[in-house]
């Protein structure tokens, strides 16, 4: 990740800048971006203006908010390596799951193929021109014969073969650092296979289905519903969940209530995924959540979710009873939680003092109230306790071998506290975890 | 001087009688003319192109063999008639079609081909088995014959002329009658790759084609031969 010679580039450095020039047509996704990066200086403003001018609400959040398996690749990399460059590791991060804008005429053509007719020939109205960007294509409005108003989201064409052909390659790049252990083969095939499911929006129409069941007990949750008959592997048509984005929503000034309101029921769908479904959106972030005048909530955007085995409840448990202090195979069984069993004890342990450092600030031992978080303040009350908290990660991460399941939902809790923080909602977060952990619903 | 008013050879002028003067005789002669064209192709299809025999198509047709030959020559002039009535049908929907005019360059181009191959979807196998016999210099059928002249200028001028207008805003530099033969080439590129794509719908054609149009372009938006 850091540059340790301290030189302009390494060798991999320069290496990546060569093999970034020679990309051009052959059909790879990220020499897509990467020539993107060098040629489109002139034509991303262009771009832009042409998205903007065509759309609504969502689509500069939705950009700006986007990541993908690209980015998480990023991401996963550099938490989990230093074999990157930085400028390798900025730009891989930039390479967010965007794909190409497509024109209208390939959007149409590209309807055609998945579903074998052209769109005015499926929907008695279908807007040409994209109102958001989406994972690897791009979202269209559109009335169905019933007249239900819909959304489509296409893919761009092809997109499944050009990441397969990425994936080759990095499979080969990666091969040096796979033999020193800096990046495991696992790593590697958690990252292609959240790539090609991404591309799979039958996949996703199942992810929707499963989520829509699972929070239906939740009544001011929406998941959009899957057309079945109008969705393929590459164009997905669901209800058209209303909404805007939490940045346009707090632009009308929302009451204190109305947005405690919101934050309670972020913080209990988010309750609900973690404890009860146990599925979760791979990442948490704002463009994911369409945010209602009266309260309610959209949740959109499934094509990259994550099964957990994690149990965030028994975490909790031993985080408040500090349980590792108690017995060494108490103390065992919390770091494997943590850590995955194949960390040795010794040296999992070294990351304790820093925990309980945190701990004391945010599960103060003995507490018998209720965390009540006011997430409007806490940032910018607690930035030693945050500080503490990035070291401790830090710390976790620079071990190898680290459970991938522990830094999900780690970096989950993140995103659902960043949205929280946003909304400066103040919320009674254990209350909300037992309410949850207590309800009744049977599980689809 | 007599040499100048010679008239051309009858083989450049069968294209020009594709479009029959109005009136119900010829009204029928042309829907004979589709029904031959419909058997053919259907025949050309199942059968291949170089098996399908004129009597087969003739019977298929549901006339007498002597009466095809009123209409049409030889085989391949019932694939030539295929040829230009695909492209008649895209000039007019160009020509109809206002928005695709005004799109940006790179998708008119798009649009122009992917009318093509959209079209010439249903017919890929008998396409597929004729398309390498055609690029032979001694074929008929060959976009540089004799007897595909007046269609290959006739597909020239259009793209020449969409060309022309890109030119003319400023959109890219001047490229001429170059431009349109170059594009007629990647044209021909393109169906050969159309040909080759066992992708899902053809996925990875639109791919190419799109990002190559992307990036041609761009380059020629940055000067033509000058980046």
């Amino acid at each position: 990740m850091v540059n340790q010679n301290g030189q302009g580039g390494s060798a991999l450095g320069r290496g990546y800048r060569i093999g970034k020039l020679g990309v051009s047509l052959m059909g790879s996704y990220l020499g897509y971006q990467a020539q993107n990066l060098l040629l489109g200086k002139e034509s991303q403003p262009q771009r832009r203006a042409h998205f903007q001018q065509a759309a609504s609400r969502r689509v500069r959040d939705e950009l700006g908010a986007l990541k993908g398996p690209a980015m998480k690749f990023g991401q996963m990399l550099s938490m989990q390596t230093s074999f990157l460059p930085e400028e390798a590791l900025q730009e891989l991060a930039e390479l967010q799951m965007r794909a190409p804008a497509m024109h209208a005429t390939l959007a149409r053509a590209q309807f055609k193929s998945a579903l074998g007719k052209y769109p005015e020939e499926m929907f008695r109205e279908f807007d040409a021109e994209p109102f958001a960007a989406a994972s690897l294509g791009q979202v269209h409005r559109a009335i169905t014969f019933k007249g239900e108003k819909v959304a489509v989201k296409i893919q761009y064409p092809a997109i499944r073969s050009a990441i397969e052909n990425d994936l080759t390659l990095l499979r080969s790049a990666t091969l040096p650092t796979r033999l020193t252990g800096h990046v495991s083969t696992a790593v590697l095939d958690e990252i292609a296979r959240g790539l090609l499911e991404e591309t799979d929006y039958l996949h996703e129409a199942k992810n929707l289905e499963y989520f829509r069941a699972g929070l239906g007990g939740l009544p001011y949750i929406t998941v959009p519903r899957v057309y079945r008959e109008l969705t393929t592997e590459r164009v997905l048509t669901m209800s058209y969940v209303e909404g805007e984005s939490l940045s346009n929503w707090l632009k009308r000034n929302p009451a204190r209530d109305l947005r405690n309101l919101v934050g309670v029921r972020l913080c209990e769908a988010y309750e609900t995924q973690v404890q009860r479904l146990k599925v979760l959106h791979a990442d948490q972030h704002p463009g994911n959540y369409l945010f209602q005048p009266d309260g309610r909530i959209g949740l959109v955007d499934f094509g990259c979710v994550k099964r957990i085995t994690y149990d965030i409840v028994e975490l909790r448990r031993c985080y408040d009873q500090r349980s590792w202090r108690q017995s060494e195979a108490a103390a065992r069984y919390f770091l494997a939680m943590v850590y995955g069993k194949s960390v040795p004890y010794r040296r999992a342990r070294k990351i304790l003092p820093l925990l309980e450092q945190w701990l004391d600030t945010y599960r103060p031992i003995g507490r018998t109230a209720d965390i009540v978080i006011d997430f409007g303040n806490r940032s910018r009350l607690n930035p030693a306790a945050k500080e503490i908290k990035r070291q401790y990660q830090r710390q976790i991460l620079q071990d190898k071998l680290i459970d991938p399941e522990y830094v999900f939902v780690v970096r989950a809790d993140m995103g659902i506290n960043h949205l929280l923080s946003e909304l400066g909602a103040t919320v009674n977060v254990s209350e909300i975890a037992r309410r949850v952990s207590a309800m009744p619903a049977p599980l689809p | 001087m007599k040499a100048k008013t010679h008239p051309a050879p009858a083989r450049w002028r069968t294209a020009k009688k594709t479009r029959p003067p109005r009136g119900k005789r010829s009204e029928n002669k042309e829907k004979t003319r589709q029904a031959i064209l419909r058997a053919a192709l259907e025949l050309f299809a199942s059968q291949g192109f170089y098996r399908t025999t004129t009597k087969a198509v003739s019977r298929k047709a549901g006339i007498a063999e002597g009466t095809l030959f009123n209409y049409f020559k030889t085989k391949e002039d019932l694939a030539l008639c295929f040829f230009e009535r695909e492209l008649d049908d895209v000039i007019q929907w160009y020509e109809h079609d206002s928005r695709i005019q005004t799109a940006a360059l790179p998708e008119q181009l798009f649009a122009i081909i992917h009318r093509f191959l959209d079209r010439l979807a249903p017919y890929e196998e008998f396409i597929g088995a004729v398309y390498l016999r055609t690029l032979a210099p001694t074929s008929k059928l060959s976009p540089w014959s004799l007897q595909t002249k007046e269609r290959s200028l006739r597909y020239l001028r259009f793209i020449r002329g969409i060309l022309a207008k890109a030119e003319d805003a400023g959109d890219i530099p001047q490229v001429g009658d170059f431009g349109a033969h170059a594009f007629g080439l990647f044209h021909l590129a393109m169906l050969t790759y159309w040909l080759q794509d066992r992708s899902p719908g053809k996925g990875r054609t639109l791919a190419l084609l799109d990002r190559c149009l992307n990036l041609g372009g761009h380059f020629l938006k940055k000067g033509g031969w000058e980046w």
